[in-house]
């Protein structure tokens, strides 16, 4: 006997949103009830459930570091039918299940307060790689980086993924994953051209833009709400060594013009904006082929405003000379220039002037300059129109919280308007193309409070809220936003749906709903 | 139990005992491939055998695969007072006709001497976590200390001696031989080079650069992965000479081949030949042996 909606749905509530400055909205813990019972069936089948310490401990937090619970036990499934096991027994005794990949989480979304862990980083095997069509299927617990390392054994690569080691397959095409050549090729999600997903109700379906495509739809950029992902099948293309240009900014303003110029244009293969501080942007752009340099050089660089890196020096160094009391902004910066810039220049990842291994030498870098024991990463996802101001507001926000700070910024082309995007981190308003910014602090070893950086964020949040945008981190214990930020309607259609596909509304409790 | 240093960490922090996590802790195979690919520059493999020391003060037996303690036992010789060392390990050190051969093959007007006391013992107690006696380190280093290069066949000795022996230039033997550009000239596209990772990742930021320029010189294969981290098969460790098949350094060896199109495999560390061996049919040879292709393994 199924029981139906025995959790209460206090974000899916009108009234169920946190409105003081501060709160945290994270779950309380499941009280465990026939956890036991729930066990001995699983056993009954064969599933081996791990609850010693060490096994339920290793997943006490995730790459944010700020939401903390543990599981009472985990699995670590090796076929579709294991977890298929998992949640058809979840369902008869009302177990909470979350799914984790890599973990790369920020608020908490893959952090279990009980109940049961899948830990799928277990199915990682590359299934097949067809050269000829450009396809790859995989399971999807597997990173980013592994696929990336199988790929390159037949000189190809994936098309975007996130800039981190240990982002997996299935945790991303869950929630859009944006790379800097999404103003290309769009999010991860959109990648994707069929899945093998466990349901909630532990049925295993195969589908695709043609076969049960509603349930696909579902699925990508669907938070973990109405299935688990174990199969992918996904583009790829030929592996090539990029070229990397930077321009410099002194003006916020104008570098996201620029981004926004070059991302309309197609005028680059990859485009992002990461700041070093108000006065100092970086937009890179980034080229597969010489011939795009060339067409990039010949069309489009003349109506870039920024600057190459020595007369940027030259200007800063004379804009420190006249103001010799900011001497230690001064500092932070050629800090930042000496330790930061030779990560994306190390020889051995280089050759022939170019980049050979760009999902190495970037999210190394990106995990040893903004990665930390705590990572607050509020986001800000944003029509083309919107951007700016979006930007802009957010900015401001940073300011008043933090000396030092990052947004990195970037396009993610859209793809007519596909049912995926719907309450996603794609803004509604968007049209060809949305942009995201993250507002990331330099966090290091301070010890802020928890209340202080959630305070930030929900301010970040805020500009959301009254802007009418998205968020890429709008799950977990950010979820107070979701009816302010998707309206009470659309936020019922997707409760009525997940109440239909998830009766005992155990899979990812407490991410959305 | 998920065996991945990450995990090791995370269980501890969450109240998790040494005993708990004992068959993680053992699993190790010591390479220092974690440590490379710690973008934050954490010294992994130092912590590594810091949790093995720390679960032997709580442990009343150790895994069969544990040394004997035989600090003491070695005699270290007289001092040798060439410039060059070559510390050639238990294994390279065993086999007579390839050790001559590779000091043949480094040897500068006869500067390069096989060292009496290689220290394999003080591996061995390293690796396994167990008390080291001072002066056993002391007899070991005095015996060094005359020279100016010591070549290292034991990649878990670079570190330290680089801390006993400051000023003294610590090579393995793969850096030592292909410094010799007439030997790298004798490498191929179709070989898979495989480099002893102990050694490697200790010294990591210089020795990417080498086998960078190496894999683009010679075009051959290596068991580097995308983070420029090697890939060993582990048979080099204490596990891997108790029982090779048991430590996976077969499947291991089998997953470095995996998509490769190799025609020979070349070794820098004896150890890898037999994990090799046993996964392909493809030639074995060491790096001693390129001149000299005709050495069979037996020498």
């Amino acid at each position: 006997m199924i029981e139906t909606n025995v959790i209460k749905d206090k974000a899916a509530q009108a009234n169920g949103l946190w409105n003081r400055v501060g709160d945290q909205t994270n779950p309380s813990r499941w009280n465990g009830e026939k956890w036991r019972s729930f066990v001995d069936h699983l056993n009954s089948r064969g599933v081996i459930v791990h609850e010693a310490l060490p096994d339920v401990s290793v997943f006490v937090s995730d790459a944010g570091g700020l939401a903390l619970g543990m599981p009472h036990g985990i699995v670590r499934p090796f076929s579709a039918d294991e977890i298929a096991e998992v949640l058809k027994a979840a369902q008869i005794y009302a177990v909470p299940v979350t799914t984790r990949g890599g973990g790369l989480t920020t608020e908490g979304e893959s952090v279990a307060f009980g109940g049961l862990l899948l830990d799928m980083s277990s199915m990682n095997r590359v299934l097949a790689v067809d050269p000829v069509n450009l396809t790859v299927r995989t399971e999807a617990g597997i990173y980013w980086h592994q696929l990336a390392e199988t790929l390159r054994q037949d000189g190809l690569d994936y098309l975007s993924a996130p800039l981190n080691l240990t982002s997996s397959v299935g945790g991303t095409l869950g929630v859009g994953g944006i790379d800097i050549n999404s103003p290309r090729l769009g999010c991860s999600a959109d990648q994707c051209l069929a899945l093998k997903v466990v349901t909630p109700t532990g049925e295993i379906i195969e589908c695709s833009t043609t076969e049960n495509s509603a349930l696909m739809e579902r699925v990508l950029l669907g938070y973990g709400q109405f299935g688990v992902i174990v199969e992918a099948t996904l583009k790829i293309r030929l592996f090539t060594p990029i070229i990397m240009k930077y321009f410099y900014y002194s003006s916020l303003r104008t570098a996201m013009e620029d981004l926004k110029y070059i991302a309309h244009e197609d005028a680059a293969d990859y485009s992002g904006i990461l700041t070093i501080m108000d006065r100092a942007i970086n937009l890179l752009v980034a080229f597969d082929s010489d011939e795009r340099e060339k067409e990039f050089n010949l069309r489009w660089r003349r109506h870039l405003r920024g600057y190459g890196e020595a007369s940027f020096g030259l200007r800063m160094a004379g804009y420190y000379l006249l103001h010799p009391w900011k001497f230690r902004e001064a500092a932070y910066l050629i800090g930042r220039r000496l330790t930061l810039f030779p990560e994306f220049w190390k020889p051995e990842y280089m050759h022939k002037g170019k980049i050979v291994d760009r999902t190495v030498v970037f999210s190394r870098a990106v995990w040893k300059f903004w990665g930390g024991r705590k990572m607050v990463i509020p986001d800000l996802a944003a029509s083309e129109e919107k951007f700016i101001e979006a930007v802009e507001r957010g900015n401001q926000v940073c300011r008043k919280y933090f000396r030092h700070y990052t947004l990195y910024c970037v396009g993610i082309k859209l793809f007519n308007s596909r049912e995926r995007y719907e309450m996603s981190c794609i803004p509604p308003d968007a049209g060809d193309i949305a942009f995201g910014c993250e507002f990331e602090p330099m966090l290091r070893d301070t010890d802020y409070s928890r209340d202080y950086l959630q305070s930030f964020k929900n301010e970040i949040y805020d500009i959301g809220v009254d802007m009418g945008l998205s968020y890429y981190r709008f799950g977990g214990m950010m979820k107070g936003y979701i009816r302010k930020a998707f309206g009470d309607d659309l936020v019922d259609k997707h409760l009525a749906l997940k109440q239909q596909a998830d009766p005992a509304m155990i899979l990812n409790r407490d991410v959305i709903f | 139990m998920s065996f991945t240093r990450k995990a090791r960490a995370r269980a501890m922090q969450g109240g998790g005992t040494y005993e708990e996590i004992a068959p993680a802790i053992d699993s190790c195979l010591l390479c220092g491939a974690c440590e490379t690919a710690c973008p934050e520059g954490i010294e992994l493999a130092e912590l590594n055998i810091h949790q093995r020391q720390e679960l032997n003060r709580q442990r009343t037996t150790y895994p069969r695969w544990y040394p004997a303690d035989s600090n003491g036992m070695i005699d270290s010789g007289r001092r040798p007072d060439e410039q060059t060392l070559l510390l050639a390990g238990g294994l390279l050190g065993s086999k007579q006709a390839l050790c001559l051969s590779l000091l043949e093959q480094l040897g500068t007007a006869g500067k390069t001497a096989l060292a009496r006391d290689d220290g394999q013992d003080i591996a061995k107690i390293m690796e396994a976590g167990l008390p080291l006696s001072p002066e056993r380190v002391e007899r070991f280093v005095s015996s060094l200390r005359s020279a100016r290069t010591l070549i290292v066949a034991e990649g878990l000795l670079h570190r330290p001696l680089r801390a006993w022996l400051p000023g003294t230039k610590i090579l393995g033997p793969g850096e030592a031989l292909l410094s010799d550009a007439s030997l790298r000239l004798l490498l191929r596209p179709e070989d898979l080079y495989i480099i002893e990772g102990r050694g490697y990742h200790t010294d990591h930021r210089r020795l990417a650069g080498f086998y960078h320029r190496l894999r683009h010189e010679t075009g051959c294969y290596t068991n580097l992965d995308l983070q420029r981290t090697a890939f060993s098969t582990g048979a080099a460790s204490l596990q891997g000479r108790n029982n090779i098949a048991a430590a996976g350094c077969i499947e291991n060896a089998k997953r470095i081949l995996k998509g490769k199109k190799a025609g020979r495999v070349v070794v820098e560390d004896l150890a890898d030949s037999e994990a090799f061996r046993l996964a392909t049919d493809l030639p074995v040879i060491h790096i001693a042996q390129l001149r000299r292709g005709k050495l069979s393994y037996e020498d």
